[in-house]
């Protein structure tokens, strides 16, 4: 099997450097024990971490092929690309993770002799198990975006925090110090949830119940306390500007040609009020299908604003007045096109339909094929698509069939997520600057999404023009 | 040469497992602590590995005299009935500091801390945190250790105890690139844990290579019945480099059963009463020898089967079960496990008395690298508890040793510390070809079933190895060095004692020697090895 392993001597190198092996390994052998096999049998001083050999110590935490994996765990394949973490490099694959150990918050019982165990009841542990299988191997700090380029302390160090705020034992405020630890920063893009060896739910379990009480508190961004008042007067998160896109559309649109499916049809607040073309553009897509769409006009923001940010209290009535509306347009699945919206009802809702992204819908039935339009296009896969929907190949299905040129892209979060764009715009700029780097590298003329909040805030921060998947197939069809 | 790079302080603590981190914790408040790890605080020890339990009287149904009798009766009377006594009566106290400090064990709906059946127990006390409970204990371990002032030490190998004159007084180091320290202080407290390592097949991690066991044999201290190796009957076989991993007895606790390839629940020819959750000498030999007779799998196992659990009990009380076998291409809710003996515990190590104190002064040990508490075999569940209640212990006593203002470091100890590394440069033989052929002379005649002629073999292979000098071409493999001369001193001691052990007894099996006598009646005590003597206790009047 023949492998490159990233490789680096402060002492000799000036740069890291790659280095090719070709060992023998038995049958079904994991990273590890390649690994093993070049130190063993061609180079003794290959540096790298490893003890427990059963995925329960987190020392051996590599990234394969880019993607941080235990290479204890992790079957090695003949090609792979071995390098470490992307933190602070000591020696070849050995990271400095002290830093991020220092952050680790532990239990403090608070006044001297308070400290027992009263209080602590099978649901306590229950409740603080999903936090607790963290083996610290440091792969979720590693591939965090709001961590390279923010003072964010890291994913499994909020998971710590919210561990100690549901444990009674403990005396400390955990709310105020997670939030001097970054709270804020997280843009709910749910890498760390995908590089967790436990799939521990950083985001959903901690980052967004830390700000609950936060907000319970008083202790939200003024942005995003701004954004909830917002919310409960209008049932909007955006403010009107123009005729909004309920406004424009009759309840029922019907197609062209045969009727192939009833859909109904969930706009979000960015495309009803902030970005209204696309939206438009995805009703004429949908005509062009053979899709009739049912708009009900007394949907509602659905919440998603108010559960990233913490202030959810709100959010109950949102998704009984937007379960009602669908429920009485008679739908039996419904579309969206807000990946965020998308994430939020599939995940966060309950609902007796089914719901759908557009794209997702579209490759499913079978779209009518596009001609293909000029130019160079990359897709970004925005987080709530791509890990809140698990939805990546079918809008490069599309992209594909009318994109004249296609480059392909590396996912990675674009910073505008979570409420960090609206409580924190620095930070999403610094995030939002790696992003438009790996964006340029490809160099595409267009970049291609299927987030309202990704497109705003990709066209910022890269200049270019950000087109919406639907806007992009409509030219295809009127050409 | 000179070494730069020292430092000084009241407690020295020398592994970094369950019992290691518990010392420094205990200790600290009684003065500056230091604990080094030669992986990283937490990950090193086999604790976080430990699925199963930890072993405490809790309910009034159960007593503190029940406890003790399964553990000597489990160890074939081979314990130290002192500490045995020990470990019983204060490991209750030991797991409510811990659920104290924050502890994540599984509670029964009544709101107290769940309990369930473990081997060779008459009890169901084995205490837990689903399939993970060694990792939950590392986890509080570490925040206490983290909220506490003690220092730690990272990456940091010990490669041998200081002494003045016959006391112990710190440690020499060597760090991951090769550069040697000194530590030096009032007390030392070997936390080190077992030595699978020496072993082809074993549950250990790559950590467990004895290295307190040689520090303390360099050093002078006794080390007592080395050659009992527990041997854990399920591990994995497959995928080859799998092979060893542990299958926690908690699979055989939820009521796992053992068939045999004809689809025989063969447990009920060697122990129809307590069928699969016989000990675990019992139900490794009775592996081993279906396999031996033909009726094993294709890799040399036997099948371990949940799938007529319900889905749910594997999934919440077995999670990392089906997870590692999931990664393996196995779903064990509807496949057999394939599983086969490894090694696992060496129930033999450093003598100590209750009080965790060794026989070199200032010298205290707690945890695997200590000898007496398990004696012939250990129960599952008693590994944690021994940990928490030795290593609390341990750091007590450390920390009660008089402070001395100045402690001298022996120059010459030094100079031939520098000696020694500085000869491996000329040395030629790899430290991992020396490890592997180790592993398979160990593997080969050293295993569950013993007999002299194939000790013999052994002894005087690994004697041939241990002659041969190893050689280094940079300072970065110093460690790798060290650790396999501490390995292959593990292991002559491991053959040793199995030829001195001219009887069964636990987990060490001689298929060539038949006695009158059974466990209890035996006339042999402890087998000793140290550098001034060595030998096996023979019980007066008995023989």
């Amino acid at each position: 099997m023949k492998v490159q392993i990233s490789r680096f001597d402060p002492d000799k190198d000036a740069a890291p450097h790659l280095e090719t092996y070709d060992v023998h390994v038995e049958n079904g052998a994991r990273v590890l024990n390649v690994l093993d096999a070049v130190r063993d049998g061609i180079d003794p001083t290959l540096g790298y971490r490893h003890c427990c050999r059963a995925g329960q110590c987190g020392s051996c935490a590599v990234r394969v092929n880019g993607e941080p994996v235990l290479a204890c765990m992790e079957e090695a394949h003949d090609g792979d690309l071995i390098e470490p973490l992307s933190l602070p490099r000591i020696r070849d694959l050995i990271t400095d993770i002290a830093p991020v150990m220092a952050q680790m918050a532990w239990l403090n019982p608070g006044v001297e002799g308070i400290s027992c165990s009263c209080g602590v009841t099978h649901d306590t542990i229950e409740s603080i198990k999903p936090l607790r299988e963290c083996i610290e191997c440091y792969s979720c700090v590693s591939s965090c975006p709001a961590f390279a380029a923010s003072e964010y302390a890291g994913p499994t160090i909020m998971r710590q925090e919210q561990r100690l705020n549901l444990d009674p034992r403990d005396g400390g405020d955990r709310v105020e110090e997670a939030i001097a630890k970054g709270l804020f920063a997280c843009t709910t893009c749910h890498k760390c949830v995908e590089v967790c060896p436990k799939g521990i739910e950083t985001p959903r379990k901690a980052v967004e119940k830390l700000r609950a009480e936060a907000a319970k508190r008083g202790l939200s961004l003024p942005a995003h306390k701004a954004l909830a008042s917002l919310v409960e007067e209008t049932g909007r998160s955006v403010e009107r500007k123009e005729t909004l896109f309920l406004e424009r559309v009759p309840d029922v649109i019907e197609p062209e040609g045969e009727v192939r499916a009833t859909v109904g049809f969930f706009v979000g607040c960015m495309f009803n009020g902030r970005v209204i073309q696309p939206a438009l553009d995805a009703m004429e897509v949908l005509r062009k299908n053979g899709i009739r769409v049912v708009i009900p006009k007394d949907q509602v923001c659905c919440g998603s604003p108010l559960i990233r940010t913490g202030l959810s209290g709100f959010v109950p009535e949102l998704m009984q007045r937007n379960i009602a509306a669908f429920v009485n347009a008679g739908v039996d699945v419904v579309l969206t096109m807000c990946a965020g919206c998308g994430s939020t009802l599939k995940n966060d809702y309950n609902t007796p339909f089914r719901v759908a992204d557009i794209t997702e819908y579209l490759c499913e039935i079978g779209f009518v094929p596009p001609t293909k339009v000029a130019g160079t296009y990359t897709y970004h896969d925005p987080c709530h698509l791509l890990r809140g929907q698990g939805i990546s190949e079918q809008p490069r299905e599309l992209l594909r069939s009318v994109a004249e040129t296609f480059v392909d892209l590396p996912a990675r979060c674009c910073g505008a997520g979570g409420g960090v764009k609206s409580g924190r715009p620095e930070e999403a700029a610094a995030i939002g600057a790696v992003r438009a780097e790996m964006v340029k590298a490809t160099g595409a003329d267009f970049i291609v999404t299927v987030c309202p909040f990704c497109e705003f805030h990709l066209h910022q921060v890269t200049g270019l023009p950000v087109k919406n998947i639907a806007t992009l197939l409509l030219e295809g069809y009127r050409k | 040469m000179g070494i730069e790079n020292r430092s000084d302080c009241h407690v020295l603590v020398i592994g970094s497992g369950g019992a290691g981190i518990r010392a420094a914790v205990e200790a600290a408040a009684s003065g500056e602590t230091i604990i080094v790890s030669k992986t990283i605080t937490g990950k090193g020890g086999c604790t976080v590995m430990a699925e199963g339990g930890y072993n405490a009287v809790l309910r009034s149904a159960d007593s503190v005299s029940t406890h003790y009798e399964d553990t000597m009766k489990g160890g074939a009377f081979l314990n130290d009935p002192a500490l045995v006594e020990v470990l019983a009566r204060e490991a209750p106290d030991r797991i409510r500091d811990l659920f104290a400090w924050g502890a994540v064990f599984d509670l029964t709906c009544e709101n107290e801390i769940a309990q369930r059946p473990f081997g060779g127990q008459r009890f169901p006390r084995t205490c837990y945190a689903g399939d993970h409970t060694g990792h939950e204990m590392v986890m509080t371990l570490l925040e206490k250790l983290r909220g506490s002032p003690v220092e730690i030490r990272d990456e940091l190998t010990v490669i041998d105890l200081l002494k003045d004159g016959n006391t112990v007084s710190g440690a020499i180091t060597c760090d991951r690139e090769g550069e040697l320290g000194v530590i030096t202080a009032d007390a030392v407290v070997l936390a080190t844990g077992g030595a699978g390592q020496v072993y082809d097949t074993t549950t250990n991690s790559t950590a467990g290579t004895g290295d307190g066991y040689a520090l303390g044999y360099r050093a002078g201290a006794e080390l007592i019945d080395m050659e009992q190796v527990q041997f854990h009957p399920t591990g994995a076989v497959y995928p080859y480099d799998t092979r060893g991993r542990l299958i926690t007895e908690a699979v055989r606790g939820e009521g796992g059963i053992l068939l045999n390839t004809k689809g025989e629940r063969f447990m009920e020819k060697y122990d129809p009463a307590r069928m699969e959750l016989s000990t675990r000498d019992v139900v490794a030999r009775s592996i081993a020898t279906e396999v031996l007779e033909g009726r094993g799998t294709e890799h040399g196992g036997v099948w371990l089967d949940v799938t007529h659990l319900p889905r749910e009990q594997i999934e919440t009380r077995l999670p990392l079960m089906l997870e590692q076998f999931l990664q393996f291409g196995v779903d064990i809710r509807t496949q057999p496990m394939e599983v086969a003996p490894t090694a696992h515990h060496f129930m033999g190590g450093l003598r100590i008395t209750p009080e965790a104190h060794t026989t070199l002064p200032h010298l205290f040990a707690a945890g695997e690298v200590t000898g007496g508490v398990h004696g012939g075999n250990r129960l599952g569940g008693n590994a944690l508890a021994d940990t928490q209640v030795f290593g609390r212990r341990a750091g007590l006593a450390a920390a009660s040793v008089e402070h001395t203002a100045k402690r001298a470091s022996d120059a010459d100890q030094i100079a031939a510390a520098e000696e020694k590394i500085s000869r491996l440069y000329e040395g030629s033989a790899a430290s991992a070809e020396v490890r592997r052929s180790m592993k398979q002379i160990m593997w080969n005649n050293v295993g569950i079933y013993r007999n002299e002629l194939d000790l013999k073999v052994a002894e005087r292979d690994i004697a041939k190895l241990r002659a041969t000098p190893l050689g280094i071409s940079s300072p970065r493999e110093i460690n790798d060095a060290i650790i396999t001369e501490n390995m292959l001193l593990v292991a002559s001691l491991v053959i040793e004692g199995a030829l001195l052990r001219r009887e069964s007894r636990g987990a060490h099996t001689r298929t060539d020697i038949s006695v009158p006598w059974t466990n209890e009646t035996s006339p042999f005590g402890h087998t000793f090895f140290s550098k001034a003597r060595s030998g096996i206790e023979i019980l007066e009047g008995r023989l």
